[in-house]
């Protein structure tokens, strides 16, 4: 691939819901394009469009009009099929509430994404274990996530975001639910792998986690005001 | 996801509600288990039936009043009864070709008493040939003589059974018995036959007329020679009869005729109550679809994470499905462990037999709920918007 090429490339994006009678334009005309090795913070207040955005990138979603192309192919009109198998291979995603399988270990956790991938098991439970340890979990792979303190969830859920070595990590709030603490551990954590080379999209509303990110767009009303 | 691991991800959710699983699996534990005893008892039934016909030996030719057939009013053939000695007489005549031996029969039940004892036996009128006719072997004693039947003597032929519930352990040759208030002798007793016969009086069947007022013959049994022909000679017989009656009054059948039509009977009997026992397979399965719906719904997060990461809508319905299947599955090979251990029980006081086809049919059947009942939850399931099911809370 060309370093040209953004990976993620929004264009003229909207998205309109129909709820009963009214139709709610969630996004009106977005534009957006995420590099390779790029930090970026899409920011925005409740009800402003970001979470349809987070969507889009995130391949949950199609827009109603304009293009998405995935390392330079359109994707708009994938199947959900398709498009599960994009998310597979090329989005990472940390949510707020970390959403692990209950009663189900570490390394099993992290192992899912390359399941759904078809890695042997062999090679799975390799991967998987670097990548716990690179959280530094790896005195931690056979605890259950029940067993787990929220900042090691979080840490479980980007090893699980990690493990089919994804184009775009997509953080949802990925704070949203731990201590000031907890929190700058794992904004510690997201900055290492973006040294690393790991391009990372983190969607908040808070200002100060979008602080650390190298490139900020603020979403207002369905479109990007700076 | 290959299918080891959706199995292995199926099994993990079901053991993670161990007791929920296991009531689901209880209806359709319930429902194998029902029809596979039914199926059994059915089975069972109709080898008995074979076996006592078995025993009889074979090439026999029944001539019985009125027209037979499966759903004949059995009451006509009572009722208008002209079945006599008349007409043994003519087979004699006219059929005699293929014949080895024949008696006139007459079958009636009664209450048979020696002393304070008494025994309800069938009773059986029979000519002085009816042991070479119906296999008898007689133990102790001897079988009727001509004269006996001609003058209607007071002798009786007795089965294991009578025996050994009016005697005892001693010999009852010699002893009296009272059938109907009267006397009638003792003359011999049969080698032990199966139950059907071992509880069996024989009399001469013209003493069987007077005692119990029987004016007509219950039928006429026909040992044919060994090799004869069965449908030339019963078409003989048919013959002979109709010199005298009409074709209404009377049926000539062999003994597969009737085997099979009692097979067949049984067979629907086995059936409709094996359909029957199938309802609760059926409730079963309901039972499955609607906890598969709860797991659905319950796992609606796990799902939305599962589709955010990677899985196909092919992936989450074949997770759910094969869930529903382990668990109708199970709960099929529980209940056909159950039937087997029923079975064995049962045997010390009534045949029962599993087939293999209804191993195979209920494990079938049970493979079959599970995916019918588990394709809608399945697909509910498959279908759910990732971006809703990772908002469910």
């Amino acid at each position: 691939m060309s370093k040209d090429i953004p990976i993620l490339a929004v264009k003229d994006v909207k998205k309109h819901y129909v709820v009963g009678s009214e139709t709610i334009k969630a996004l009106n005309g977005v534009n957006l394009e995420i590099k390779r090795g790029d930090f970026t913070a899409i920011i925005g207040k409740s009800g402003s469009g970001k979470s349809t955005l987070m969507h889009i990138i995130g391949l949950l979603d199609t827009p109603t009009k304009g293009q998405v192309l995935l390392k330079g192919k359109d994707i708009s009109k994938y199947t959900e099929t398709e498009l599960a198998l994009a998310r597979n291979k090329e989005i990472g995603f940390v949510f707020q509430s970390f959403n692990l399988l209950q009663r189900t270990s570490t390394l099993d956790n992290v192992e899912l994404p390359l399941k759904y991938a078809k890695v042997k098991k062999k090679d799975r439970i390799k991967t998987a274990t670097e990548m716990l340890q690179l959280v530094g979990l790896g005195d931690r792979l056979h605890n259950k996530s029940n067993e787990l303190s929220g900042g090691q969830k979080q840490r479980v859920a980007i090893a699980r975001a990690l493990v089919n070595d994804p184009s775009i990590i997509l953080a949802d709030e990925p704070t949203g639910n731990l201590d000031t603490k907890t929190g700058d551990e794992i904004i510690k954590l997201f900055k290492k792998l973006n040294k690393m080379g790991k391009t990372i999209v983190i969607v908040t509303h808070d200002e100060d986690l979008a602080k650390i990110a190298k490139k900020r767009i603020t979403i207002s009303d369905g479109l990007v005001v700076k | 996801m290959n299918f080891i691991d959706t199995f292995r991800t199926s099994s993990t959710a079901i053991s993670a509600n161990k007791v929920r699983a296991a009531l689901t699996m209880l209806g359709v534990i319930i429902g194998v288990f029902a029809v596979v005893m039914m199926v059994a008892l059915g089975q069972g039934a109709q080898n008995f039936i074979t076996d006592q016909f078995e025993q009889l030996g074979s090439n026999l030719i029944f001539v019985s009043p009125g027209k037979s057939g499966v759903g004949r009013d059995p009451a006509e053939a009572l009722t208008r009864n002209k079945l006599d000695d008349k007409h043994v007489d003519l087979i004699k005549t006219h059929a005699n070709e293929n014949i080895s031996a024949l008696s006139a029969w007459v079958s009636t039940g009664s209450t048979v008493v020696h002393k304070n004892k008494s025994y309800f036996a069938s009773v059986s009128g029979l000519d002085y040939n009816g042991n070479e006719v119906m296999n008898y072997e007689i133990d102790k004693g001897r079988f009727l003589i001509r004269s006996e039947v001609k003058s209607k003597a007071k002798v009786a032929v007795i089965g294991k059974l009578v025996s050994e519930e009016l005697f005892g352990q001693s010999s009852p040759i010699g002893e009296s018995i009272k059938m109907d208030n009267n006397s009638y002798k003792v003359i011999g007793t049969f080698k032990e036959k199966g139950q059907n016969y071992d509880n069996g009086v024989i009399i001469p069947y013209t003493s069987a007329k007077s005692t119990f007022s029987i004016k007509n013959l219950s039928g006429i049994v026909i040992k044919l020679k060994e090799g004869a022909p069965v449908e030339v000679s019963m078409n003989q017989i048919k013959r002979a009869v109709s010199r005298d009656l009409n074709k209404d009054d009377f049926s000539v059948l062999s003994q597969q005729d009737i085997l099979g039509s009692i097979q067949e009977i049984l067979g629907m009997l086995t059936l409709a109550i094996g359909g029957i026992a199938g309802i609760s397979l059926l409730v079963g399965g309901i039972g499955i679809m609607n906890i598969m719906l709860v797991s659905v719904t319950e796992r609606t997060r796990e799902i939305g994470l599962r589709k955010a990461v990677g899985a196909t809508p092919f992936n989450i319905a074949s997770q759910f499905l094969i869930e529903s299947v382990l668990i109708s599955f199970g709960g099929g090979s529980i209940g056909i462990i159950l039937a087997f251990i029923a079975n064995f029980a049962a045997q010390s006081f009534i045949r029962t037999e599993i087939p293999i086809w209804a191993i195979a049919l209920a494990f079938g059947f049970s493979v079959g709920v599970g995916i019918l009942f588990g394709t809608y939850p399945a697909i509910k399931a498959a279908k759910k918007d990732p971006i809703e099911a990772l908002r469910y809370e």
